[in-house]
């Protein structure tokens, strides 16, 4: 009997084995300058090992300005390629696709580094989140990050990779362009919908255009935004109906898949959904007490004890509310448009993902943690069971932990020992960059 | 162009089983080049190659943990184990393209440990009193743990020679564990590595001994030591620490442990007024330093410290009156105590970038060589500027202590924008330490 998570999905130019993705997820394992290393090679290909369908490269910066964290593989100039080339052929290895997503940070970066003190955005306001000031984007600067966009695409595609994912969503430079909680301007970039659009419709028409017509191109994009889920004096932002129609216009501009995620910012309540790890905020996310502008607000929230209960209270859902939260989401967009539908959100449940499937909520589904936890997954599923011994928590301390420490499963319950846990987080590093010969 | 005779700077230094073409060495510095279990990245090679091209002699590494548990801060490269020797390989060999040779630093950071990682929640010391700068925790050694880390060192050393490397340096200065057992001020054990001068040396002497009967005797084997704690410098309240005299008769027994050589630092702590001596960048700090904010106990007093006026203003002043105007040489009296009562060659550390300076600190018998870090960060090619006549760089080193703040979140590098054209040269000039990256065409 056929399962529909081993069918093999067919895009416009890509065919990919089965339905499952391994979203994107960083992890600081390269040079502080966005040089790849070693460690990025073995990382990814964890995944296509155990034979994931295709993987979707980590944030992966555009230009100089736009990069969210130092020491994630960017691909701003051609120096780039060669990096990009042997991480595709790693993957390549074992079946699996890649396709790389192309971001910029826009005014949300988690550590600004020190080339650029504020962010473009479609605002003059700060971050809200981390307090990181931003500059408003001229229309002549948008237009060099549309071009920047084109010349990545054409790399990834030099580099002989197998498509690449326009990052829209969660709250980087396109969602504050889209968002109607963020975006402030009135020109032609703002106010009505199909302005907020523009610049990521812009981007795509770009991209097309650089790459051709028989290349990947994907979009991602928060459906829902729920800008006030956190910070509760925010307006609501674009919601659901508005976010089908821009998927409409980005399919006319030539996009050949939407990927579904939500949220305004990231990190936000809904994605990724899950537990607020107090600690390892408070331990490893000190960027957000010494970058910006709310450091005092950020040391409070984080480091004294009422507050930060009250702070985790309104963040976390619980584990129940959490595996295909934007299954709705996605169904609502796929009915709308004609290209395949991808959905992320915590999967790590075969039924869950068979029935999404089957009854055509979307057409694969996209997993970080849950991979972070069990990269094994499709074998534990293939072998007939419906969910991992050890399932994935979503206590989130992979991500809070990723700043400081190697990207990795933190939640010591799920390992024998914490022994246990530090050896499988350290594996990354196995190969090393100079080995023995 | 200066009048004085600096010739003697370019003339080859013999130690007992090395020969170093000149006498400037590039200090130990470390940034985070490398992976976080240790394993080292084409951009520490592409570092200290930088030094290698300018004309020192001996590149004396970054510090390089024996033991994972022995970490100052993740990414710097380690040698804890037989898998990192093919780095250090490619390093040496690399350095040693250029006539430059090149020495190990085996270290063990102890309690004082920046950002100890997830490996080990504490770091071992002498005493389990925690670190009083951050307030990081730590536990007392066993006999056990000494003996297993004696063993580490003495592996230590001989990856280094496996890879090829001219020598090994033991790291036994600057508040990290080996100072953690030598000063009074900090180490209180009551068994026989506490209490007496000769009780709290003999883990200095161990590893030495370890060491030496490891490599064998036709390897160089050099010892860095904090001459004097100095630590009332930093904490008026602090009880006393190492002497000059107590430190005069600990290198004595280290050279009849097998010592070749004596690198002079001081100071009880990391980083501490007298080293690096200079400015506190109150700003930089704040920005790039917040693990003291978030690592260690003494987190809301840190934070007041550092962002909080008046709290960071008279901080600040207390911090730079130590070394005020006497920067370059800070330790030479120091060294010449030691040089005295020594036979093996003494080396000085401490803000050198000026010829004269160094050719007369040489020509008196302070010390036989120098070591610099920081004045090669700002200028790398500064052998070179010496040789073409200059006395100082036209843009020396500021000793404002920007680059070391910057190296926890930064790329290591010159961050006095003052030095440079446009903040734009400074950081093209801190990014190129990626050229070339690990992957070309």
């Amino acid at each position: 009997m056929s399962d529909a998570i081993f069918e093999p999905l067919r895009f416009k130019n890509l065919e990919v084995a089965n339905r499952v993705f391994r979203s994107s997820i960083a992890g600081r394992f390269d040079g502080w300058d966005g040089s790849g290393q070693q460690a990025r090679i073995n990382w990814e290909a964890r995944f296509a090992r155990v034979g994931v369908g295709a993987i979707i490269s980590a944030w992966c910066g555009v230009d100089r300005r736009g990069l969210i964290v130092p020491g994630y593989a960017s691909i701003e100039h051609d120096g780039r390629v060669p990096f990009w080339r042997e991480l595709g052929e790693r993957v390549h290895e074992h079946g699996s696709k890649f396709i790389l997503q192309l971001a910029h940070a826009g005014r949300q970066r988690d550590i600004p580094g020190i080339e650029f003190r504020r962010g473009l955005s479609s605002t003059g306001k700060a971050d809200p989140l981390h307090g990181f000031e931003a500059e408003r984007a001229t229309p002549a600067q948008l237009d060099e990050i549309v071009g920047a966009f084109a010349r990545a695409a054409r790399r990834a595609r030099e580099a002989e990779l197998d498509g690449i994912e326009i990052h829209g969503a969660n709250g980087y430079l396109f969602t504050q362009f889209l968002s109607s909680a963020i975006n402030d301007r009135t020109d032609e970039y703002g106010g009505a919908l199909l302005n907020r659009a523009r610049l990521l419709l812009e981007v795509v028409r770009g991209v097309r255009a650089s790459v051709g017509d028989d290349f990947h191109v994907q979009v991602k994009i928060s459906a829902t935004e729920r800008a006030d889920a956190f910070l509760f004096w925010l307006r609501r932002g674009n919601t659901t109906a508005d976010s089908v129609q821009v998927c409409q216009w980005l399919e006319e501009a030539g996009a050949d898949a939407i990927h579904v995620s939500a949220g305004s910012t990231f990190p936000h309540p809904l994605n990724p959904a899950g537990g607020m790890p107090l600690r390892e905020v408070r331990d490893n996310y000190d960027g957000l007490i010494s970058s910006g502008i709310h450091a005092f607000r950020n040391y409070l929230l984080y480091r004294t004890p009422l507050v930060n209960r009250l702070m985790q209270r309104r963040w976390e859902r619980s584990e129940d509310e959490v595996e295909g939260a934007n299954l709705p989401d996605a169904r609502a967009i796929k009915e709308a448009v004609s290209i395949p539908v991808l959905c992320t959100g915590g999967f790590q449940t075969a039924s869950v993902v068979r029935d999404a499937l089957s009854s055509g909520l979307c057409d694969a589904v996209t997993i970080a943690r849950s991979l972070v936890a069990n990269p094994d997954l499709l074998d534990v599923w293939r072998a007939g069971h419906d969910r991992p011994e050890r399932p994935c928590s979503y206590c989130n301390k992979c991500l809070f932990n990723l700043l400081e420490n190697p990207l990795a499963c933190y939640d010591e319950r799920r390992f024998d020992s914490r022994e246990a846990m530090i050896a499988a987080a350290y594996a990354v590093f196995d190969p090393p960059p100079y080995g023995p010969g | 162009m200066t009048t004085v005779d600096t010739s003697t700077i370019f003339e080859p230094l013999r130690f007992r089983a090395l020969e170093v073409k000149n006498r400037v060495f590039r200090s130990s510095l470390a940034g985070r080049f490398n992976n976080y279990d240790g394993t080292g990245n084409q951009a520490h090679v592409n570092w200290d190659l930088k030094f290698a091209r300018g004309g020192v002699g001996a590149i004396i590494s970054s510090n390089a943990p024996v033991h994972p548990r022995g970490l100052i801060v993740p990414n710097y490269a380690h040698i804890d184990r037989d898998e990192t020797v093919p780095f250090w390989r490619e390093v040496v060999r690399r350095v040693h393209e250029h006539d430059c040779r090149y020495l190990v630093q085996l270290a063990f950071s102890g309690r004082q440990r920046d950002l100890g990682g997830i490996q080990f929640d504490k770091g071992w010391s002498s005493t389990d009193k925690p670190e009083p700068i951050h307030g990081l925790r730590c536990e007392r050694m066993t006999v056990e743990d000494i003996r297993e880390l004696v063993r580490c060192f003495a592996d230590g050393a001989r990856r280094a020679r496996e890879a090829g490397a001219d020598g090994v340096e033991v790291h036994g200065c600057n508040g990290y564990l080996i100072t953690q057992f030598l000063s009074p001020a900090v180490n209180n054990r009551k068994d026989d590595y506490g209490g007496s001068l000769g009780n709290r040396a003999r883990f200095a002497l161990d590893v030495v001994r370890a060491i030496r009967a490891e490599v064998g005797d036709d390897y160089h084997l050099q010892f860095k030591i904090t001459a004097v704690d100095y630590g009332k410098d930093l904490f008026p309240w602090s009880a006393r620490g190492t002497t000059i005299e107590e430190s005069v008769q600990v290198c004595k027994w280290l050279e009849e442990a097998g010592i070749d050589a004596f690198h002079v630092s001081s100071g009880n702590s990391f980083p501490h007024p007298r080293n690096p001596a200079g400015d506190f960048p109150i700003q930089d700090v704040v920005r790039g330093y917040d693990t003291m904010i978030s690592s260690g106990k003494h987190t809301f007093r840190n934070y007041l410290l550092f962002r909080v006026w008046p709290f960071n203003r008279v901080f600040k002043w207390a911090w730079e009156r130590t070394s005020r105007g006497r920067v370059e040489g800070i330790n030479l009296a120091d060294a010449r105590a030691i040089k005295e009562a020594v036979s093996v060659p003494v080396l000085c550390t401490g803000g050198f970038q000026t010829a004269s300076l160094i050719a007369a600190a040489i020509a008196r018998g302070d010390c036989d060589g120098v070591t610099i870090a920081r004045p090669l960060i700002a200028n790398p090619n500064l052998v070179e500027l010496w040789r073409a006549g200059h006395d100082r760089p036209q843009r020396p080193c500021t000793y404002s202590n920007k680059c070391l703040i910057n190296q926890l979140e930064n790329p290591l590098g010159c961050y006095d924008e003052s030095r440079f054209d446009s903040r734009d040269d400074m950081v093209r000039e801190i990014l190129s330490v990626y050229e070339p990256p690990q992957f070309v065409q």
